[in-house]
């Protein structure tokens, strides 16, 4: 293309065949002229001199001709606009749905960019401070223990044992329990087990572990879903918040002054966790989990990317807030693990912990939750 | 080293689905999936263009960077291939794609879809080259036989363009300064600029 004479000899031919696509397609409008009507090769005739009067109304001097072709001169008559079959810029086309002839969900999008959006969110802040919040979490509890160690029980075991938990209770919470063991420990190795877990362990081996995992991820998360819906029906009525709460709340449960402040069956830091995580966050991470397991809903990439980012960010603080339920529930307090595994706690943790429901049950006002008979506290104590 | 890419010419595409038919056949592609498929833009109004779309082969590529258990790989010649056997069925690469290009053989319930299959630029995978393995689960490995990816060598038009970034850049350039229009490459800036700057297309030609 540097040669001139190369140059002008391939301006000439391109303007006629230019013109000659042009005419071609304009051809119910070209044909108006009778005298072009009975000629047999009527496009071409009449494309002729369109070309050479292109050519002819450029500058002499093929110097001066520039390497690209202007657009060729419409016919008179014509009602095509310039630019007429000038395509739109393809980032206004291409994330538009368009038409494709082959079959499937979005192919007839040609360039999403979603995707790319997730990409930098779930690489990064999700990951980093999903990652800070989860090592964060339990470095507090430790510290926490090491300083304060378990809340303990200021009297001696009475033998005395009150039926906290019945077995219908204790059944769904263990399933919940386990279902989101399960779940955590299988959805932190698909977001953070290739930077700890696979240098550790090879890239097959993890491949391997990660494919159980992911389904145990999706089978185990509509039980969990499940065991939710039946928790929340068995647990609601004790959850339910009183003005007794406040109280509770302002004095943080006693928990600077060593003096349990008394409290109904659940105290307010229970009923807090109840309806901020159980309910609230196990809503949203269900509801997200449920938008991704299902692809043969044909939910599109926008909505399951937005779904995967609720679903990470959300069961990261679900996670972190489960460790302060769990070393509550464990080790951090005397006695509390045995009323959710037998289902009955002494008579002393139950007035150190919840006076006002240890009234409600000696009292009868409380139905279904019958004193013990006296026996030996099970256990160590 | 050559660093394959595609192009497709929106101004020659006649979308006649050669390229994904050949694809198909070429590489016993699963039921249901197709590598490669045609879209057509304004169809039927003035400014109508088809488009053939595949695997990009991007200089960062979305899909390596979601994998979970990072069963991508780029070869010497930039070309991203994934190994099945890693693969867990997560879906994160057809997320992050842009597009389109993984697909899974299944959509079931419970996230159940099957080993991911994309476009391999016709380079197979990390088995053996040409081995009866890799034949089934990735198709042909055309670059090992010396040989372009099936799509670009059969387009009937000359439309799609597959082979080393800088001989296709040049032809595609030849193309636009002749007919004086579709100096835009479609593709070319979603899959390449970010990565890379340097190997813009759209920024030479415009310039």
């Amino acid at each position: 293309m540097k040669s001139n004479n190369g140059k002008w000899l391939a301006t000439l031919v391109l303007a006629f065949f230019a013109g000659l696509t042009q005419a071609i397609a304009q051809a119910p409008a070209v044909v108006a002229p009778p005298a072009a009507v009975n000629a047999a090769p009527a496009p071409a005739a009449v494309v002729a001199p369109t070309a050479a009067v292109n050519v002819a109304s450029e500058p002499a001097n093929p110097a001066a001709q520039p390497a690209v072709l202007a657009a060729p001169v419409l016919l008179p008559g014509s009602t095509a606009k310039p630019g007429w079959n000038v395509p739109q810029p393809w980032d206004k086309v291409q994330s538009v749905p368009q038409y494709a002839s082959v079959p499937g969900h979005e192919a007839n999008v040609l360039e999403q960019d979603q995707g790319q959006w997730w990409r930098t969110m779930r690489n990064g802040p999700v990951t980093f401070y999903g990652g800070i919040i989860l090592l964060v979490m339990p470095t507090i509890l430790l510290i926490f223990f090491a300083i304060k160690g378990p809340f303990r029980l200021h009297d001696k075991p009475t033998g005395r044992l009150i039926e906290r938990f019945n077995s219908a209770e204790r059944m769904v919470h263990w399933t919940l329990a386990f279902s989101f063991i399960a779940l955590a420990l299988t959805g932190l190795t698909i977001l953070f087990g290739k930077h700890v877990l696979m240098p550790v362990i090879g890239a097959s081996s993890f491949a391997f572990l990660t494919t159980i995992g992911k389904n145990v991820h999706n089978f185990v998360g509509p039980l969990f879903t499940f065991s939710l819906v039946v928790f929340f029906i068995l647990y609601v009525k004790d959850n339910i918040f009183q003005s007794r709460d406040l109280v509770w709340l302002a004095k943080l449960g006693g928990l600077m002054s060593g003096h349990h402040v008394p409290s109904g069956r659940f105290n307010a830091g229970e009923k807090i966790w109840f309806w901020l995580s159980i309910v609230m966050l196990g809503i949203a991470v269900s509801t997200s989990g449920v938008i991704m397991l299902f692809p043969n809903w044909n939910a599109t990439r926008e909505l399951m990317t937005d779904a995967n980012l609720v679903h990470a960010i959300l069961s990261t603080l679900f996670i972190a807030a489960s460790l302060g339920h769990i070393y509550i529930g464990t080790i951090g307090t005397e006695g509390a693990l045995q009323g959710m595994k037998t289902g009955s706690v002494d008579e002393t943790w139950a007035r150190e912990h919840h006076a006002l429901w240890l009234e409600e049950v000696q009292s009868g006002r409380r139905a279904g939750a019958a004193m013990g008979a006296a026996q030996p506290a099970a256990g160590d104590d | 080293m050559a660093r394959m890419k595609f192009i497709c010419d929106a101004e020659r595409c006649i979308e006649c689905n050669g390229c994904s038919t050949a694809c198909k056949n070429e590489h016993e592609v699963p039921w249901g999936v197709n590598r490669r498929r045609l879209v057509t833009v304004n169809d039927g109004k003035p400014g109508e263009r088809s488009i053939s779309v595949a695997c990009m082969h991007c200089s960062d590529a979305p899909c390596m960077a979601v994998c979970p258990v990072d069963c991508f790989y780029k070869t010497d010649e930039g070309v991203v291939l994934h190994d099945k056997d890693l693969c867990i069925g997560c879906g994160y690469c057809f997320y992050a794609c842009p597009f389109g290009a993984p697909q899974f053989p299944q959509a079931g319930a419970f996230g159940l879809r099957g080993k991911m299959d994309k476009c391999t630029f016709c380079a197979g995978g990390p088995e053996d080259n040409n081995t009866a393995e890799e034949f089934k689960k990735y198709g042909r490995n055309r670059l090992a036989e010396g040989k372009l990816p099936i799509c670009a060598e059969m387009c009937s038009t000359k439309a799609l363009l597959a082979g080393d970034g800088e001989v296709i850049k040049s032809i595609y350039q030849q193309r636009v300064q002749r007919r004086g229009k579709g100096e835009e490459v479609w593709g070319w800036a979603m899959a390449y600029e970010r990565g890379d700057k340097k190997m813009s297309a759209t920024a030479q030609v415009k310039s």
